[in-house]
Order: structure tokens, then C-alpha cells, then sequence
């Protein structure tokens, strides 16, 4: 008993002090203003998700405002704006933004390698351990893809304009964190939910 | 959070079940379910090794007092047999 009052008492003094119903009022609120930006817009293409070498401070999401099919290569750092101008055509223009993965990548102790074990531990910590949604994750390298598992995750996964662009909460936290770590741009190619598993797939940028 | 229920639930049912097993061999010495538990304290807070860094510097404050307790206990027990 004196052993479990011990540990209540360190746990219990760990807990955030912000209630979770704030906590997901602020996200909802940041996701639907994002959402309204990007259907407004009428943008379709899907998000890039730039490691921090190639945006500022943290990793962020990049969405061309123009596609001719091709995804654009970003080979030198963006200016820290919402429009961000990436190459010499007046075309090469998109959006900036960050996500729910960018401020999540924040709560890592420490950058994550460029192999899907380090990939793996990192996303586990941050997402059981860190935020709580998943249970763990498994992820795997197939050439140019990453493939990614978590295991019953516990936040909706929506189906809007803006989800269909940027991905959902937990893509964009697996996405951010695959940039970081290999340091390339990301895209999610697939996601899908299925039996308690929530699976992603990324394409490894050039 | 689910890993701070499963961590908790986990400590509390394995010290209730090595309670269940040490009554069933008929142990009666205190310095032995003491040592028993602490050690299983010890053990299971090292296996949850996601728990948040925050969570993660409280329970190593609890761990050494766990440890402290131990140190204690096996002191009392080499005074007793060099006694």
C-alpha cells in the first residue's frame, strides 16, 4: 500500500494542468481553422512534410498551391511565412503550416536516426508514452516506402477536404517524425484503418 | 492516459498476487515480502520505459526511496547474521 501511494503520488504530480477537455477543444479549434484555410482554397494536392533543415524551427507540412502531377522538389531552406515562394516560376508557391505532428515532435528528447527501429521507439515514446492514442507501433522500410502500424489508436480519423490533404492527426505525427529523422520531405501516400490497426504508408522525398 | 492505468494496475497486481503466493508457502518473515515487493517496484518501473519524462522523474525519486528501503532492510539482515 505504502509502495502504490508512492508511485500515485509521483504519477499524480506529473498529470497536465490543463483538463483534456480544453486540450481538445484547442485542437479542434486549431484543426478546423486550418481545415477552412484549406478548403477555401480549394486546394487538393497532398502535404509535404518538410524536416526542420528545410523550414525553421520545427518540421512542418508545405502544400503547393499549383500541381502538374509532379511533386516539387525543395532543395533549399523556406522562409518562415505562411506563403512560401520554393523555386523561380510565379507557380511555385504554397502553403507553410503547421500540424499536429510539428508541435508534437517537440515533446522528443531527442532527433530519432534514419532506421525504422529508431523511427519506431521514437513514435512509440510519443504516442504511448507522450500523448497516449496508440498502444505501440510497428514500422518497416520497403525501398522508398515507410510503412507504418499503430496499434489501436484513439483519435478519430476524419474524412474532410483538409484530412485528405494534410492526413490524419496520427499520420501527421508519424510523417513529421519520419522527415525529421531521415531529414528528406515526406508525403503520405496511404492510410487506412483496419481492426484496430491503423495503417501508413510514406514515399521518402528527394 | 492509458500507460499511467496499465503501469498502476500492473505494480498492484503483482504485488497482490506475490502476497497470494508468499501466504501460500507459508512465509512469515516481513523483511522478505518487504524486499520481495520492492524489488518488483523496482523491476516493473523499468520495463515502462515510455512513461513521460515528467512522470519518469518522480517515479525515479520513489525508486530511490524503494532502494533506500532495500539498502535498509539487507543492512538489518547481515547484522543479524554476524550477530
Amino acid at each position: 500500500m505504502l509502495i502504490l501511494s508512492f508511485i500515485l503520488i509521483a504519477l499524480g504530480k506529473s498529470i497536465p494542468k490543463l483538463s483534456p477537455e480544453v486540450c481538445s477543444l484547442l485542437l479542434e479549434t486549431g484543426i478546423d481553422n486550418i481545415a477552412t484555410l484549406i478548403e477555401e482554397l480549394g486546394i487538393k494536392t497532398k502535404a509535404i512534410y518538410l524536416p526542420s533543415s528545410l523550414t525553421s524551427k520545427y518540421p512542418r507540412a508545405f502544400i503547393p498551391l499549383h500541381s502538374n502531377g509532379s511533386r516539387p522538389e525543395i532543395r533549399k531552406a523556406l522562409p518562415q511565412r505562411l506563403i512560401a515562394r520554393y523555386g523561380s516560376s510565379p507557380d511555385d508557391i504554397g502553403l507553410l503550416i503547421s500540424t499536429f505532428g510539428s508541435t508534437a515532435i517537440g515533446m522528443l528528447e531527442s532527433k530519432p536516426g534514419a532506421t525504422p527501429d529508431e523511427l519506431e521507439s521514437a513514435l512509440t515514446s510519443l504516442l504511448t508514452g507522450r500523448l497516449g492514442v496508440a498502444d505501440s507501433t510497428r514500422v518497416y522500410l520497403d525501398n522508398e516506402l515507410i510503412k507504418i502500424e499503430i496499434y489501436k489508436p484513439r483519435l478519430e480519423n476524419g474524412s474532410s477536404w483538409s484530412h485528405q490533404c494534410l492526413g490524419s492527426p496520427l499520420a501527421t505525427v508519424a510523417a513529421s517524425l519520419a522527415a525529421e529523422a531521415w531529414n528528406k520531405p515526406m508525403t503520405i501516400n496511404r492510410e487506412l484503418q483496419v481492426n484496430g490497426k491503423y495503417y501508413v504508408e510514406l514515399e521518402v522525398g528527394r | 492516459m492509458r500507460l499511467y492505468n496499465r503501469y498502476i494496475l500492473t505494480v498492484a497486481l503483482i504485488l497482490l498476487l506475490t502476497t497470494v503466493i508468499l501466504i501460500a508457502f507459508g512465509q512469515n518473515a516481513l523483511d522478505i515480502y518487504l524486499t520481495v515487493y520492492i524489488i518488483e517496484a523496482l523491476l516493473i518501473t523499468e520495463l515502462f520505459v515510455y512513461i513521460n519524462k515528467k512522470a519518469r522523474r518522480g517515479l525515479a525519486y520513489v525508486s530511490t526511496i524503494l532502494f533506500g528501503g532495500f539498502i535498509v532492510t539487507l543492512c538489518f539482515q547481515i547484522i543479524r547474521i554476524l550477530a
